[in-house]
């Protein structure tokens, strides 16, 4: 007779890492054997977390089949075990995952879809912020403005990649045609994933002094080492122009100055 | 999270004792637009738990209409591993924002050693798994300041270690922490038909009292060669013989909240309000025999 402690263990050593043998004498077997009654529980989680898997990277499912990404959800699922009761955590890893995925190998950007996919869930479910308070910036003295550091809101993301994983993201929505196709040609992308005041989550695709701004600002540069970055990355970006953007469409949603 | 406080029409209140739906979130603009004549609806508490955005904002704006229930799938109360603070302070958090009138989680566990299985598992129903369940209950209830009700799983196996039936084991356990018992009268059938017990008997051994809301949905057969089992899938109608054994529950425990689950392969909302108002009928049929 096993304690409760032993009993858990041993049935999740059993359901979790395949070891249902050790495991059958502790099912009252009716009928059925104990090990098929196990497998029902090996089958429910596996159906659980594959599904979590599914809702998060419809697009790579598109991508490689259902089949094909059922045995990389099981494989996955196998080397990273989910580790809360909450789903929505589940998947965090599965970019990394994909990158060093022998079978997924041809499809180079699949890794790249991946973190795109990713950057969407967190971004749909991020906390909700306040636009940035336009009036109490005007306050700050003109001597002071290069000190300021912003920070960008809790649902806004900035990715970059060498593929075009927008478009290819675009084309394999599943309601899209199937005949569009991507030129790998086209080249990378850098991506700002945005949750706008209205819930609609956009992707907009972005200059390279853009991306350098937010991507300091991000970092907590201060204002003035954000400008200096994104004019070196293109001397030709309208600085002005951009942060207003950033600023009135809610992506810079608070600012400070510190202590001096 | 914040925790402004929905701005409700209707106050925490209670459920009434009519059929409810489970909210999802496919159905979430059918809902608004539509408002159907149901009591009252119950989300999975987890599906709340991110910090903002849609699915909060939804449900925010469906609380103003609804009174409400919040049905955990993950806190793994009968697990071993350390009680999840952070997973309860966020359910807490919800409690606080949306004011259910009814919280609930399982008789059951889901993760060992720091795995989640994310599926609903079964005890043993031992004593040493009862005082478990007890003190985790009691822990529960403290964090919240509120009872909670705990549901009956499905089951496809049972311990050689299991020493108790286990309508004794909850009832034990709604007796010792004042937990009430939310009684998934499906997964009493799938659980009897699994394991070769009478589920009337089961019905018959739960006070009246401690029962607070019923859960009803549909199960699927899965056959193999040495036999069969009943899976609880939440994937279509109820069942006659489940509906049967609710109309056996609605007399011993009377008028009784009760839940229509629907999880996967979701019909179209009017499906679902068809079941709930089955219920509402059987429900109104007791009200009849006790005038």
């Amino acid at each position: 007779m096993l304690g409760l402690r032993e009993l858990q263990l041993g049935f999740a050593n059993a359901v979790l890492d395949g070891a249902e043998d050790n495991f059958d004498r502790h099912i009252r077997a009716a009928e059925l054997s104990g090990v098929r009654r196990l497998q029902v529980y090996r089958n429910n989680t596996l159906l659980s977390l594959t599904g979590a898997l599914e809702a998060v990277y419809p697009v790579v499912r598109h991508l490689v089949g259902e089949e094909f990404f059922r045995y990389a959800a099981a494989q996955y699922i196998a080397r990273h075990p989910s580790r809360s009761g909450d789903l929505h955590e589940f998947g965090e890893h599965f970019p990394l995952f994909l990158q060093a995925f022998a079978p997924a190998a041809d499809v180079v950007y699949l890794p790249e879809v991946a973190r795109l996919e990713w950057a969407y869930h967190q971004v749909f479910h991020a906390a909700d912020h306040r636009p940035l308070d336009v009036a109490a910036l005007a306050q700050v003295p003109v001597e002071r403005q290069g000190e300021l550091r912003f920070e960008l809101h809790p649902a806004a993301r900035l990715l970059e990649s060498a593929f075009p994983i927008l478009r290819i993201w675009q084309v394999n929505q599943d309601d899209e045609g199937s005949d569009a196709t991507v030129d790998l040609r086209e080249g990378g992308v850098k991506l700002l994933v945005i949750r706008r005041e209205n819930l609609e989550i956009e992707f907009q695709p972005m200059e390279e002094g853009a991306f350098h701004l937010l991507q300091a600002l991000a970092g907590a540069c201060d204002f003035a080492m954000a400008c200096e970055w994104a004019m070196a990355a293109q001397p030709t970006l309208d600085l002005p122009a951009c942060f207003h953007r950033y600023v009135s469409q809610g992506v810079l949603t608070a600012f400070y100055l510190p202590d001096s | 999270m914040t925790t402004k406080p929905v701005l409700s029409r209707l106050g925490p209140g209670s459920i009434p004792a009519r059929a409810g739906i489970g909210l999802r979130a496919e159905h979430y603009d059918a809902v608004l637009k539509t408002r159907p004549p149901v009591g009252w609806l119950e989300v999975h508490s987890e599906n709340y738990f991110g910090a903002g955005g849609r699915p909060l904002d939804y449900l925010e704006r469906i609380r103003a209409h609804y009174p409400l229930s919040l049905h955990g799938v993950g806190l793994s109360i009968g697990s071993t591993d350390p009680l999840d603070r952070p997973h309860l302070a966020k359910l807490k958090g919800l409690i606080k924002r949306f004011e259910p009138a009814l919280v609930s989680e399982h008789l059951s566990w889901s993760s060992v050693g720091g795995r989640y299985f994310n599926d609903l598992l079964p005890l043993p129903y031992t004593e040493e798994a009862l005082y478990h369940m007890v003190a985790r209950v009691a822990q529960v209830q403290d964090v919240l300041g509120r009872s909670i009700l705990i549901e009956n799983p499905s089951s496809y196996l049972q311990y050689v270690e299991s020493a108790l039936p286990e309508q004794e084991f909850l009832v034990e356990l709604a007796r010792r922490t004042s937990c009430g018992v939310l009684l998934d009268v499906n997964n009493v059938y799938v659980s009897a038909r699994n394991h070769g017990f009478d589920a009337s008997a089961y019905l018959r051994a739960i006070p009246r009292h401690v029962v607070q809301e019923i859960h009803l949905a549909g199960f699927t057969v899965n056959r193999f060669d040495d036999g069969e089992l009943l899976i609880d899938t939440h994937n279509r109608p109820v069942w006659p013989a489940v509906w049967a054994l609710y109309r056996q529950a609605v007399q011993r425990f009377d008028r009784i909240p009760t839940l229509i689950e629907w999880d996967t392969d979701l019909p179209e909302l009017a499906v679902l309000v068809d079941e709930a108002h089955r219920a509402d009928m059987i429900l109104e049929e007791r009200h009849a025999w006790a005038a």
